[in-house]
């Protein structure tokens, strides 16, 4: 009897230690990316379609797959560096397993770059673990880089598939635009849904700074449960015009954040006792979060959906340079930064003040200790004559600086 | 062909290349605060129930520390170290080992241990 439960629960025991959910979960990656093959000569043209009107107008048309890509192929040559592996970044081939470098070749110069390989090797997505896999493209007007991150949900072990089913929540895609410091004019600007409005106005260094209050964004014609965190009215509306907008509105339950900001700075840092040392590195950057339709049964057809929003990126990635505040606006802008400034530095002062009377005390210890160290009477007469000499130009300096600052 | 290249928004002398988050960051040796402690807090609980499984031989106790070895690694990111999840799956599969090398009685389920 003992035996036979101990066997079933063995067995038991067993198929659920490893559930490596990666049949699950390749099947959709191999289905999401294989799709993307079939639309080869499809991907520029709704580009074009789509395209803001103003830009270049008369060049759009003859951007057809083919031009672009023999084009791209000649300007290549024209560099330096004509490797076979640069041309082979021009015809992707078909047999690479990962189709969402792809789209992003057709934008970018590299596409899937792992930071120790040659350019253009294609290394493709790295997989950072289990549920994450990250593309970092780069090589275009406008910005630095991107780096797209796949966060799918973990249906890797049990107890994660478990939790996973206690909460609603879906595959995302977060893509982080970094842009040139003189492409983007300078604000903080945050598109939302609710919940991730307040945990982001908690995190994000940049939007609990400048961002203090969250505004419904029915104000722009989006959805009520979107809210806007916004430094500049205007910039909010310079960035929600009429495009970004619609689609928005057609996917509403995918857009999770828009983030727009030139004080990027990631979110905060476990705070240690003391203040921060320095103000962190802040770098001009775009950022979304894109839910996977489905809820987290993603199908292959649904990855078409989701084509737009990234054309979104790249969109706004190309307007930024357009979105440019007014004078006033600008004002505004500087003397926040100069305030948040300020304030770190009367922040630091306090500690760096501290810092230097503590040095001054060692110092003064260390004189003291000295002079009663030293056995000739003489010289230690004479060590505290001057020690004391310089004490009292010190109090004197003191005093002075005391009546300077009355 | 200037045209061309004007509306061709890829600049190949303008490639950055990719910066790893986690070298990056000078200041924690360990990954960004807030991405995913489960492997880490998966790796604590499996030693934790592995030592009990072998100081007090209860046998449940280490089934689960195999248990939590495994999901702390599936939850382990591709760069982590092996050395760490190696070394918890040798200890919680010690665990059972000595456990019932010291008594092979059937296991006893929590649930009947208190009746």
């Amino acid at each position: 009897m003992a035996d036979a439960r101990l066997k079933t629960l063995l067995v038991l025991l067993v198929l659920s230690l490893y559930v490596r959910a990666s049949k699950y979960q390749a099947e959709t990656e191999d289905n999401d990316f294989a799709d993307f093959e079939e639309f080869d000569d499809d991907f520029e043209r709704p580009y074009q379609g789509e395209s803001p009107a103003d830009g270049g107008g008369a060049a759009e048309p003859e951007r057809a797959a083919d031009v672009g890509r023999a084009a791209a192929a000649a300007d290549r040559e024209q560099q330096h560096d004509g490797d076979d592996d640069d041309d082979a970044l021009v015809e992707v081939p078909v047999h690479r397993s990962t189709n969402w470098d792809k789209f992003y070749v057709e934008m970018l110069m590299i596409a899937g770059d792992d930071g120790k390989a040659e350019p253009g090797s294609g290394a493709g997505l790295l997989k950072e673990s289990e549920n994450m896999y990250t593309l970092w493209c780069s090589g275009r007007v406008c910005c630095e880089g991107m780096l797209v991150q796949l966060k799918f949900l973990k249906r890797q072990d049990l107890v994660s598939v478990i939790s996973t089913m206690m909460k609603a929540a879906s595959d995302q895609v977060e893509i982080r635009v970094t842009m040139n410091a003189e492409e983007m004019d300078t604000f903080v600007f945050c598109l939302a849904n609710k919940k991730s409005a307040a945990r982001l106005a908690k995190e994000m260094t940049d939007i609990s700074t400048y961002c203090p209050e969250r505004k419904s964004a029915e104000r722009f014609g989006l959805p009520a449960h979107f809210s806007v965190l916004s430094e500049i009215h205007e910039a909010a509306a310079a960035v929600l015009d009429a495009r970004v907008v619609a689609v928005v509105n057609k996917y509403p339950e995918l857009v999770e954040y828009i983030h727009v900001s030139d004080q990027y700075s990631g979110p905060k840092q476990q705070l240690d006792d003391q203040a921060p040392v320095e103000l962190p590195k802040v770098k001009p950057t775009l950022a979304f979060c894109f839910n996977l339709p489905g809820r987290g049964r993603l199908q292959p057809a649904d990855v078409e959906t989701v084509r737009p929003l990234m054309q979104l990126v790249l969109y706004m990635v190309d307007r930024m340079k357009r979105c440019k505040l007014g004078r006033e606006g600008r004002l505004k802008a500087e003397k926040n930064r100069l305030r948040v400034q300020e304030i770190f530095l009367k922040q630091t002062h306090q500690s760096r003040a501290e810092k230097a009377q503590a040095k001054r005390e060692e110092k003064r210890r260390l004189e003291k200790e000295r002079i009663l160290e030293e056995e000739d009477p003489e010289k230690q007469r004479r060590l505290e004559e001057k020690n004391e000499k310089r004490e009292a130009k010190r109090r004197a300096q003191m005093r002075q600086m005391k009546v300077k600052a009355l | 062909m200037s045209t061309v290249n004007s509306s061709d928004p890829r600049r190949p002398a303008r490639v950055t290349r990719y910066k790893s988050p986690l070298a990056v960051n000078p200041n924690s040796s360990a990954p960004v605060p807030g991405e995913d402690p489960t492997a880490d807090y998966m790796n604590v609980l499996g030693m934790i129930f592995s030592m009990v499984g072998l100081m007090m031989r209860v046998k449940w106790c280490a089934w689960v520390a195999i248990m939590c070895s495994c999901v702390s690694f599936a939850n382990s990111r591709i760069n982590d170290d092996t050395k760490q999840i190696l070394s918890s799956f040798m200890l919680s599969i010690s665990a059972v080992v000595m456990s019932y090398l010291q008594n092979p009685e059937p296991m006893k389920l929590p649930w009947e241990m208190l009746s």
